[in-house]
């Protein structure tokens, strides 16, 4: 079979820290004072360094690492969002890339103004959109509000309609960073279906996510990225086995480069797990242990109403959120700039013997989601100490969270009725 | 088969021409969604392309027409500012808007490959839709005032590419720093309030002593303008302006490219 992609030694580098742009006045003095003194402490950090592979046509890639491994600076490159600093890659057929859902939509425009426009960000013809304009339009189950603006849409149906574009996109080779982390279930799966045809249909793909159970069923092949370097390529099993591995190690993040870090108000710009007030270094505790997470969140600019947001998922999915860091109103008054950590304890004892992951987000009442730091932390309770009451901790009861009962005896329920 | 081959360009590239033919459709549709979103969803529409115009001609004619009383060849007031303001209002619209229209689009840049250049030019062909309706304008104030053109209309199709051009170069030019340095974004709105003041659109040029004529003639926009001008109401031809901002437009339409293209390549990275 012929190789579709092929990519040598293909490396991004980016300059940590100060970003690379600046007011004239830092260009101006950097400018002066080059000569004079050099020892600007510039972090240079590797995105991606000397990743080289080759998929061959018909591939299905699923590529899988932790936040930050490079997976996005992958795509991006590919795609000729970014350039790489160094190293070649070479694409044969016609390439689509979807990063993002409804990129390009606008909320003043009607349903039907936006599929015209979004198809045309992709890179469908004009033509070509018209001829599948019905079944886009079917597929996303909103044709009664088709021409309304989608200001007036609940994001259900933005999303529907965004995804319904990108679904009937033809192309050669696609490239699909995590879209599907949105939108309600039922129709997660109708997109997994349509996905899935997509995939049997000869085309090559590489599709990132950290839903392990998707890259199961749609690829036939995994690439495993840890901190910008290939580690692996093989089969989809063995691939994810590395990724929880890896998984299992992170108790802390840090987001540095800027890459990453969306340009909002208040952002996440670390995280990490503490056990009595300090941070955790083995990812493994004890059911009884308190546990606590801690978010180090930047403040750019005082505005009110925005909050972050922590999910706790099993392997099976989502099994509880903690809302609202925010929701305290004197945080929300005038805060000034700088950087702050905000702590929660989670409730405890609740999780049972399990592997757990958390997500993080951060976004304004209301609009959802503006940062999205998808199993930021991982965890690993266990049942340390031995005791009878800790049996529906146990892994092999059915139950998926536990509390410890707090039982009264009330001796004479008629004299408490009356 | 289409072959596409990644790797660090060069610092110093031409536009690739068969590309963005290419995208001709995208920088239409994003044209008209600019245009829409506008006009479209405001409460007057349209209209505010003509009291825009509007207003700006009437305090213009009251302050150097009524007010400091300044002589313009005989022509009505409103018609000698409302020829100057065709060009200017389009150009430094274009130039506003334009500069700062890789900021707006930051998202769609880091989510999607298109030519970069199809942001500013969206702005370039949208500011059209003023132009044509001042034009229209004008067009029907003339005989408001019994005012007959000159014959030197017919040159107006090559004045309108000048000003397009123009403007273009300005936009290319100011959003490439933009990109390179924030700042810009305060920087343009400042340079169009002056060149308000340092472009012949309410004075003749004519009025500028001959001691700061050598200095006024420097920005790029008096030809232009004058030009423009003279193909409405006649006059002498000012043929040195012109060839002065002809040359000007094209060098910086050239090297706003180039820089441009230079800037666009750390783009996402730095945005």
């Amino acid at each position: 079979m012929k190789t579709v992609i092929r990519a040598e030694k293909l490396s991004k580098q980016y300059t940590l820290g100060k970003k690379s742009f600046g007011d004239l006045r830092n260009t101006l003095t950097n400018f002066f004072s080059k000569s004079v003194d050099n020892n600007e402490k510039e972090k240079l950090f590797w995105a991606l360094k000397d990743v080289s592979f080759e998929i061959k046509e018909g591939e299905v890639v699923g590529l899988v690492g932790k936040n930050g491994a490079g997976k996005s600076t992958l795509l991006k490159i590919l795609s000729k969002i970014t350039e790489p600093t160094d190293g070649k890659a070479y694409i044969y057929g016609r390439v689509a890339s979807l990063l993002e859902v409804g990129t390009g939509f606008h909320p003043e425009l009607t349903g039907r103004e936006n599929i015209f426009l979004n198809g045309a960000i992709l890179g469908m013809k004009r033509s070509e959109i018209k001829r599948k304009f019905d079944e886009i339009v079917e597929f996303s189950g909103i044709e009664k509000f088709i021409d309304t603006p989608v200001k007036r849409y609940s994001s259900g149906m933005y999303v529907r309609l965004a995804f319904a574009v990108a679904a009937h996109l033809e192309a050669e080779i696609m490239f699909i960073d995590e879209v599907l982390a949105v939108g309600d279930i039922e129709f997660q799966k109708k997109c997994l279906g349509k996905m899935g045809d997509v995939a049997k249909s000869g085309r090559t793909i590489i599709f990132v996510s950290h839903n392990m159970g998707a890259v199961n069923t749609l690829c036939n092949k995994g690439f495993f990225l840890k901190q910008g370097e290939l580690i692996a390529t093989g089969g989809v099993g063995e691939i994810a086995q590395l990724y929880f591995e890896d998984l299992k190690s992170s108790t802390h993040i840090e987001i540095s480069h800027s890459q990453e870090l969306p340009d909002i108000p208040y952002r996440i710009i670390g995280a990490e797990l503490r056990k009595n007030g300090k941070p955790l270094e083995e990812p493994v505790v004890d059911v009884f242990d308190k546990i606590s997470i801690c978010l180090q969140v930047e403040c750019r600019k005082s505005v009110k109403n925005y909050s972050a947001m922590i999910h706790c998922n099993n392997e099976f999915g989502r099994l509880f959120s903690i809302f609202e860091v925010n929701s305290i109103p004197e945080y929300m008054e005038n805060r000034p700039e700088g950087i702050y950590w905000y702590e929660v304890d989670l409730p405890c004892p609740l999780l049972k013997e399990g592997r757990y992951t958390f997500d993080l987000e951060m976004g304004h009442f209301g609009v959802g989601p503006e940062q999205m730091i998808k199993n930021a932390l991982s965890l690993e309770v266990q049942i340390l100490s031995r005791n009878p009451r800790f049996e529906a901790y146990s892994i092999n009861r059915q139950n998926l969270v536990a509390v410890v009962p707090e039982w009264k005896i009330i001796n004479n329920i008629k004299e408490t009725v009356q | 088969m289409e072959i596409r081959i990644i790797e660090k360009s060069k610092p110093w590239r031409w536009i690739d021409i068969k590309e963005l033919l290419e995208y001709r459709e995208l920088l239409l549709l994003l044209t008209l969604r600019d245009i829409k979103i506008k006009y479209a969803y405001t409460m007057v529409g349209v209209a505010w392309a003509v009291i825009n115009p509007l207003f700006t001609l009437l305090i213009l004619t009251f302050v150097f027409g009524t007010v400091a009383k300044i002589q313009v060849l005989g022509v009505p007031h409103a018609i000698f500012t409302l020829s100057g303001l065709l060009a200017w209002n389009y150009i430094s619209t274009v130039m506003q808007e334009g500069g700062n229209s890789i900021v707006g689009a930051q998202n769609m840049i880091s989510k999607i490959y298109f030519p970069r250049i199809i942001i500013p030019l969206t702005k370039v062909l949208g500011g059209l839709i003023d132009f044509i309706v001042t034009f229209l304008f004008l067009l029907i104030l003339l005989p408001f005032y019994g005012f007959i053109p000159s014959s030197n209309i017919v040159y107006f199709p090559i004045f309108t590419l000048l000003i397009i051009l123009t403007g273009s170069s300005i936009a290319i030019w100011l959003s490439a720093l933009t990109i390179r340095f924030r700042d810009f974004q305060y920087v343009t709105p400042f340079i169009v309030r002056v060149g308000m003041y340092l472009t012949p659109i309410a004075y003749p040029a004519s009025l500028v002593p001959e001691k700061f004529k050598t200095i006024f003639s420097i920005n790029p926009l008096v030809g232009v303008i004058e030009g423009t001008r003279w193909c409405f109401i006649g006059g002498d031809f000012p043929l040195q302006e012109l060839i002065f901002s002809v040359m000007t437009v094209l060098f910086l339409m050239f090297s706003g490219v180039l820089f441009f293209r230079n800037a666009e390549r750390v783009i996402v990275d730095i945005l």
